[in-house]
């Protein structure tokens, strides 16, 4: 309850945020959705390398830590693909996926990410992921069906990295908890909380700026 | 020399800086005014419950400093939605059984102050203008005075979406309107008026929109030169018809246990409504309560082409 608790007000600043709201509500005009997506893009594109930092530092007595940043390392795999897939469904191809340029608050969040999981403490990574998996679980399903609506997408063409992700997580976030109920060192504690204020903060801001 | 703590008191509960509550003081008939404003969704989210808590620890730290606690709402069309459906989504989908238990018992924390806000001395007064739904009705009913402005609408949807309110609600309509009515609000998930409410005991009083603030003066100042006699009335009440700490507590912790056991189903329709209330909050007509209505509708729908009832399934 300590993550929940102290990081509930930040959940709730992204999801009452506005541009947040209107889009879970009502989807997004394809550009705007074109413009979440590339640097959605950016953000999965950078997850297993922050992971592979983390893991690379954490200690033995963590062991299952570790293993479970291996685990979903590899089921996050290629799935930036996915978002790829989804910007071309969308009239974004590859040329113009590779020439953007990721906005202030995509690089301050991935830049933290790095930063939190090699030089301050590689729990924080549980943070990160702690909020992406909150954000494609509880909101993910309603957004994907929002966009579909709005863009009139078919199936999921377009929604298939938002979408499936809804469900997936909803598996992982069983996970993440039977992980986070065995960080007991205060240290780690602190720095999960911090990253996953941080990361709530940033992912606001991207939405606020599209 | 004693010198007195600047931040106890009146200017201590007065100054404290609040997100999501406006206090005002009324010194004449010692009155706390708390009007609850959780932008832009109006629920009980884990920081408004802070705050309210910390209101109502304020008040019995400062024995005799509070005559009348009255609680409204600042969002108009709004009293309150009840629980906060994403935190509720979010540990479901995690099973954090025990967030749950623990996000149930803040609510009981609440509720328990205000049952025995009486023997602290404090009379309590509701207002409601607008739309109150599951744990926001289960938050009204224990106190003292209920009043409703007649477009007001309320109810417990939970069982729409295979839950039940687990937060007081069987409890204090079982004290105030009886086991039949209870069973048919709790059960059905409808929507009742105002005015239904009143028919059911659990509104004492209802009055035209518009009308609330002067009916909320008249209460006030109509209770308070016998205020000391209608504290001690009410403690006799619950003595005649107690309920105890314990069992809003087991009931939550069942709360909490079905909770765990929500299907994707049920969880899309919990995010339905959900859905529904970020609608109202972007100033459209239709809300939560025509999202009921509709899943009412959808199941109705289901029953007649299936012919299978509640009722024909159990016999």
């Amino acid at each position: 309850m300590a993550l929940v608790e102290s990081t509930d007000q930040a959940r709730r600043d992204f999801e009452t945020h506005p541009v947040a709201l209107a889009a879970v509500a009502d989807g997004l005009s394809v550009e705007r959705y074109r413009k979440l997506l590339l640097e959605l893009y950016q953000i999965v594109w950078h997850f297993n390398p922050i992971c592979a930092a983390a893991a690379s530092r954490v200690q033995d007595t963590h062991r299952e830590l570790r293993y479970f940043l291996y685990e979903h390392m590899a089921e996050e795999s290629g799935h930036e693909q996915w978002v790829g897939n989804d910007l071309d469904a969308i009239g974004v191809g590859e040329a113009a996926l590779l020439q953007h340029r990721p906005s202030p608050s995509t690089l301050a969040l991935i830049g933290y990410n790095y930063w939190g999981a090699e030089r301050r403490n590689p729990c924080s990574v549980l943070g990160m992921m702690y909020v992406l998996e909150v954000i494609a679980s509880v909101y993910g399903g309603a957004f994907a069906s929002a966009v579909r609506e709005s863009l009139l997408l078919v199936g999921d063409r377009g929604v298939s990295f938002i979408g499936s992700h809804a469900t997936l997580d909803t598996e992982h976030m069983v996970q993440l908890r039977k992980i986070l109920v065995t960080i007991e060192d205060a240290g780690a504690r602190d720095a999960i909380i911090e990253s996953t204020l941080v990361n709530f903060e940033f992912v606001t801001r991207i939405f606020a700026a599209i | 020399m004693n010198v007195p703590d600047p931040q106890s008191g009146l200017p201590g509960l007065l100054a404290r800086p609040y997100r999501f509550l406006r206090l005002e003081w009324t010194s004449d008939l010692s009155l706390l005014r708390v009007r609850t404003c959780v932008t832009p969704i109006q629920c009980f989210s884990l920081a408004g419950i802070a705050e309210m808590q910390r209101v109502l620890d304020d008040i019995s730290l400062n024995p005799g400093l509070v005559r009348h606690l009255v609680v409204s709402s600042d969002v108009t069309g709004v009293f309150n939605f009840g629980g906060d459906l994403s935190l509720f989504s979010l540990l479901v989908r995690a099973q954090d059984a025990e967030s749950l238990r623990l996000y149930g018992r803040k609510c009981i924390d609440m509720v328990w102050w205000l049952e025995t806000a009486a023997q602290r001395g404090v009379h309590t007064t509701v207002l409601v203008q607008g739309d109150t739904l599951g744990g926001g009705l289960e938050s009204v009913m224990p106190f003292h005075k209920v009043i409703f402005e007649r477009s007001a609408q309320a109810g417990f949807p939970e069982v729409l979406f295979n839950l039940f309110p687990g937060m007081g609600a069987w409890h204090y309509t079982i004290r105030k309107a009886g086991f039949a009515v209870a069973n048919d609000m709790v059960l059905s998930g409808k929507l009742y008026t105002a005015e239904q409410l009143y028919r059911r005991s659990l509104v004492d009083l209802v009055v035209d929109d518009g009308r609330g603030e002067a009916a909320l003066d008249h209460v006030v100042r109509s209770i308070d030169p016998r205020l000391r006699g209608t504290l001690v009335a009410l403690q006799g009440q619950r003595l005649a018809a107690p309920i105890t700490y314990q069992s809003l507590a087991e009931t939550v912790d069942l709360w909490a246990q079905a909770a765990l056991s929500l299907t994707t189903r049920d969880l899309r329709l919990m995010e339905r409504l959900a859905r529904a209330q970020v609608r109202k909050v972007g100033g459209a007509e239709e809300g939560a309560l025509h999202e009921i209505k509709r899943i009412e509708l959808d199941t109705a729908w289901g029953e007649e082409r299936t012919g299978i009832t509640e009722w024909t399934t159990l016999s």
